[in-house]
C-alpha cells in the first residue's frame, strides 16, 4: 500500500511538473541561480552607488577617477566578507567550464584559441574585491565564448585573467568573483 | 641653423592634399596614440598643420587612447595636451575603446561616447559606428545588426580596436571577432572598417567590397613588424602616422601622413564599385 501511495505521489509530482510548471532542466536551474546571484550583486551595487554623486559625461578626469575609486571602495566595504564562489557557486563554475569546452569543441576552437593568443594575454592572479590594475591591459573576451556563456547585465563582464575567468564590474573597476583554472 | 630651417621646411612642406571638395565630410583617424611621449605630440602637431588647410572637424580614435597610468595628470599628458590645438579649434574626437583603455573613458566628455561603450553618429551622408571589440557580446552584436540595418546613410563606417585582417607579426587578425561581425558588415552595406591594435599602418585589399585599414601607430610603434602578404595593399612600419579622410558623394579619399609630414599612402574608394 505504501509503495502504491509513493508511486501515486511520484506520478502526481511528475504530472504536476509537466502540466502546471514547465520542467526546468538542471542546467537552466543552475544558470537561473547564477543570474539571481548576479542580480543580487547588482542590486547591492546600485544601492551603494545611489549614495554617490551620479557620474555623468564630464570633461573632468578627476570626477571620473573619483567616482570609480569611491564606488569601488563602497562596494568593497559592503561586500567585505565576499568569498570566491559567492556568485560563481560550484555548480555554475562547473557549468561554465562545460560551456567553454563546448564552445571550443563546436568548431570555434581555432578562432577562440587564436583570439586568446593575439589579444595580448595577461598573466594575473586576482582575488575577489581586488581592483583591476590600471597598467595591465584588459584581454578581450572572444565573442564565441560570450555567446555560449550565461547572459550578464551590461554592468558586469566576463574577463579572462591568465587561466582564470573573472566577473568584472567595470564601472567600479572591481573583481566581483573568480573561477580558477578555466583556461589551460 | 640653416640645417634646422631646412628640416623645418621639409617637415611642414605642403604634401598632397585631399581633393577638398565643397561640402565634403572630412575627418582624421588616429590609433594607439595615448603614450604621452614625444612622437605622439609630433603626430598631433602634423594633424594641426593639416587641419589648418584641410579643415577636418573630427577625429576617429581607434583605441588605446590612454596607455598605462590613468590619473588625471596622466590623462592630461596623454590626451588633453597633445591635441590641445585641435580641441581649441573645435575639432571633435570620437573614441573607441582599446585593451589598454579604462572602460570609464566613456564618461570623458571630449571623447564624445555619450557614456556608451558602443555608439553611432552621423556626419553628412556618412554614419559612423564605434564598437567595443574588447567585449563583443550578443547584446552588442544585436545592436550593431539593428543599427546598421536601420541606417540610411550612404557610407557606413565602422571603427574599433582589434583588426579583422592584419599582417602584423605581433598580433595578427582576430578571426573569432571576424567570424562574428564580418557577416553583419557584409549584409548591411558597410564599405569601410578602421582598426588599430597593431602598431603599424596597413591597407588591406578589399574583402567582399569592404576596405579594411589598420592604423595603430599614432603614438606607439613596433618597427619592422609588418610581414606583407598578398592581402597587403600598402604598409608602413618605420614611423608613426595618422590618416585624413574625405567623403564627397560616392567618393571617399584617404591620405596617410607620417610623423614627419610625408604622405605615405593615398587613394580613392568608389562606394558603388566593388
Amino acid at each position: 500500500m505504501n509503495r502504491l501511495i509513493a508511486a501515486v505521489v511520484l506520478m502526481a509530482g511528475m504530472l504536476c511538473g509537466q502540466i502546471g510548471h514547465p520542467a526546468v532542466n538542471a542546467d537552466s536551474a543552475i544558470v537561473q541561480d547564477f543570474q539571481k546571484r548576479v542580480a543580487a550583486y547588482l542590486q547591492l551595487r546600485k544601492s551603494v552607488e545611489s549614495n554617490l554623486t551620479k557620474l555623468k559625461s564630464t570633461p573632468s578626469h578627476e570626477k571620473i577617477s573619483h567616482h570609480e575609486n569611491e564606488l569601488g571602495r563602497a562596494v568593497r566595504e559592503a561586500r567585505k566578507n565576499a568569498r570566491p564562489g559567492d556568485i560563481f557557486a560550484p555548480e555554475i563554475a562547473m557549468e561554465i567550464r562545460r560551456l567553454i569546452a563546448m564552445a571550443v569543441d563546436q568548431g570555434d576552437g581555432d578562432h577562440i584559441g587564436q583570439s586568446l593568443r593575439h589579444a595580448e594575454p595577461v598573466q594575473l592572479h586576482l582575488e575577489v574585491n581586488n581592483s583591476y590594475p590600471e597598467h595591465v591591459p584588459l584581454q578581450s573576451t572572444p565573442p564565441s565564448l560570450l555567446e555560449n556563456l550565461p547572459k550578464l547585465p551590461p554592468e558586469i563582464e566576463y574577463r579572462i585573467t591568465g587561466r582564470d575567468l573573472v566577473l568584472l564590474d567595470a564601472k567600479a573597476n572591481l573583481i566581483v568573483d573568480v573561477v580558477r583554472g578555466v583556461f589551460s | 641653423m640653416i640645417a634646422i630651417l631646412f628640416l623645418a621646411m621639409l617637415t611642414f612642406a605642403s604634401a598632397e592634399d585631399l581633393p577638398l571638395k565643397q561640402d565634403s565630410v572630412r575627418f582624421a583617424v588616429i590609433g594607439d596614440m595615448g603614450t604621452g611621449d614625444k612622437p605622439q605630440y609630433e603626430v598631433a602637431a602634423q594633424m594641426e598643420h593639416y587641419r589648418e588647410t584641410t579643415r577636418f572637424d573630427s577625429v576617429l580614435m581607434l583605441g588605446d587612447n590612454i596607455y598605462g597610468g590613468k590619473s588625471p595628470a596622466e590623462m592630461k599628458r596623454k590626451f588633453d595636451d597633445p591635441y590641445k590645438p585641435l580641441l581649441d579649434a573645435g575639432v571633435k574626437f570620437y573614441a573607441s575603446l582599446g585593451n589598454h583603455d579604462d572602460p570609464n573613458e566613456r564618461f570623458y566628455k571630449p571623447f564624445n561616447m555619450g557614456e556608451k561603450r558602443y555608439y553611432s553618429f552621423k556626419k553628412g551622408n556618412a554614419e559612423f559606428f564605434a564598437l567595443d571589440s574588447n567585449y563583443m557580446d550578443p547584446q552588442q552584436l544585436d545592436w550593431l545588426s539593428n543599427a546598421l540595418r536601420d541606417s540610411n546613410a550612404a557610407w557606413k563606417i565602422c571603427f574599433f580596436h582589434h583588426p579583422l585582417y592584419s599582417d602584423g607579426k605581433f598580433h595578427g587578425p582576430d578571426t573569432d571577432l571576424r567570424a562574428r561581425i564580418e557577416p553583419i558588415f557584409q549584409a548591411n552595406g558597410v564599405r569601410l572598417v578602421l582598426s588599430g591594435h597593431e602598431h603599424l599602418y596597413e591597407r588591406i585589399k578589399p574583402h567582399s567590397g569592404i576596405y579594411y585599414f589598420v592604423l595603430g601607430n599614432s603614438g606607439e610603434l613596433r618597427p619592422h613588424n609588418l610581414k606583407p602578404s598578398p592581402d597587403t595593399a600598402k604598409g608602413f612600419d618605420t614611423d608613426r602616422d595618422f590618416m585624413m579622410m574625405e567623403i564627397a558623394g560616392d567618393q571617399l579619399y584617404f591620405q596617410t601622413i607620417s610623423r614627419t609630414g610625408e604622405t605615405i599612402d593615398s587613394g580613392e574608394i568608389d562606394r558603388k564599385q566593388n
